[in-house]
């Protein structure tokens, strides 16, 4: 989202410039000419023919409308979800701020769970509040691996100055695959 | 320019915080108001439009041509009323428009920390001495295995953006106290400033894997 925004701003504010140069330019000329049949870049007489035409309970207006609410939707979307997923942590003193991303911390934590023998693999999705580890194990998995995976990852988080320590929710699988 | 010099003792302990927190990554914050807003005229416009064609306005109004001669009557009343409003609109948006490219396009600022500046004279450390010493003096750190440093912001409210790649068994409390006592209280003694605000940004070093299972 945050890239698909920085190649977005760009193009529209150059969009946004071009129509309202258009704009500008076309009235100015008519102005100037009253009597021109023509536009000066844009044949704006022939659209005016059509428009003239065409009502608004013809289809294509009613399809050209949602369109254009589909694309405002997705402008607001991009515009809204464009925050950096970042978690943040605790510096030694208050004029140091530091950050860290997601994919981190859910590295740091796969690490540790699968550094530990009875565990066969794992997969670890993190954020700011909430890592979730999905354990395969060995042979049928019981409670106490999972309490083992999650005092590991607890124990991780405990390590980490982590300003909000998030939650966390182990499941635990049989491992389906060759040993 | 009236900038003040950096004298950032005499900074509130909150406008510092606020600084750090706003060096972390560049802001996006104008691209997305402006993307929100263009967005939400877009969405409203289409959504009027499409209810007016399926007639929720009525059906006598849906049947009317899309350029109604009742608003062609209204502009021709005052001709050069309508002329002028369409070219201020226009220009206004060729304004917009480009200022927003400009802004989105441009480079982040790269400040040069002042440390004194006088009528006729100014000491002035440049950014790439800055960043340099810092991110030489942050791969010393022990459990960093690669770091980047450079400075943000405002020409009167410098910051510091710090990356530091650990290694796989960095402690990274320790290495964030190193960094303040060793890397920042240093650049701030030889450099002669009190509080200068940082943006640390922990990553892992990705050059060796490592393996899947141990």
């Amino acid at each position: 989202m945050r890239v698909l925004l920085r190649l977005l701003a760009p193009l529209l504010g150059i969009a946004m410039a071009a129509l309202g140069a258009l704009v500008a330019l076309e009235v100015i000329a008519t102005w100037a000419q009253p009597g021109r049949g023509r536009g000066l870049i844009v044949p704006w007489p022939d659209w005016r023919a059509t428009v003239d035409t065409v009502t608004w309970d013809q289809p294509p207006v009613a399809a050209v409308a949602i369109g254009v609410a589909a694309g405002g939707l997705l402008l607001v979307l991009v515009g809204l979800l464009a925050r950096r997923p970042e978690i943040p942590l605790d510096g030694p003193v208050p004029e140091i701020t530091v950050t860290t991303s997601p994919r981190v911390l859910a590295r740091l934590v796969g690490r540790r769970v699968r550094a530990a023998d009875d565990v066969a693999g794992a997969t670890v999705t993190a954020s700011r509040r909430h890592v979730a580890v999905k354990a395969q194990a060995w042979d049928a998995p019981g409670p106490d691996l999972r309490d083992a995976v999650r005092a590991r990852v607890e124990e991780l988080l405990d390590e980490l100055p982590l300003h909000r320590r998030p939650r966390v929710t182990v499941t635990v699988h049989e491992w389906r695959g060759p040993r | 320019m009236t900038a003040t010099p950096t004298t950032p003792t005499t900074q509130a302990p909150r406008a510092l915080r606020r600084q750090a927190r706003a060096a972390v990554a560049r802001s996006t914050v104008g691209d997305r108001w402006l993307a929100v807003l263009v967005g939400l005229v877009l969405l409203v416009g289409g959504v009027l439009v499409a209810l007016l064609s399926y007639g929720v306005f009525g059906t006598g109004r849906a049947a009317r041509p899309l350029l109604d001669p009742m608003i062609v009557d209204a502009l021709r009343a005052a001709p050069d009323l309508a002329r002028g409003i369409a070219v201020a609109v226009g220009v206004l948006l060729v304004a917009v428009g480009l200022a927003w490219a400009a802004r989105a396009v441009r480079p982040e600022r790269r400040p040069d920390l002042v440390l004194e500046r006088t009528a006729d004279t100014a000491i002035v450390v440049s950014s790439t001495a800055t960043a340099e010493a810092v991110q030489g003096q942050a791969a010393t750190i022990p459990g960093v295995v690669r770091a980047r440093a450079r400075t943000v912001g405002a020409d009167d409210a410098p910051a510091v953006r710090v990356t530091l790649w650990l290694a796989d068994d960095a402690d990274a409390r320790q290495v964030l106290a190193q960094l303040d006592e060793r890397v920042l209280a240093v650049a701030r003694e030889s450099l002669g400033i009190g509080v200068l605000p940082v943006a640390v940004r922990l990553e892992l070093d990705t050059a060796a894997p490592h393996p899947r299972v141990a």
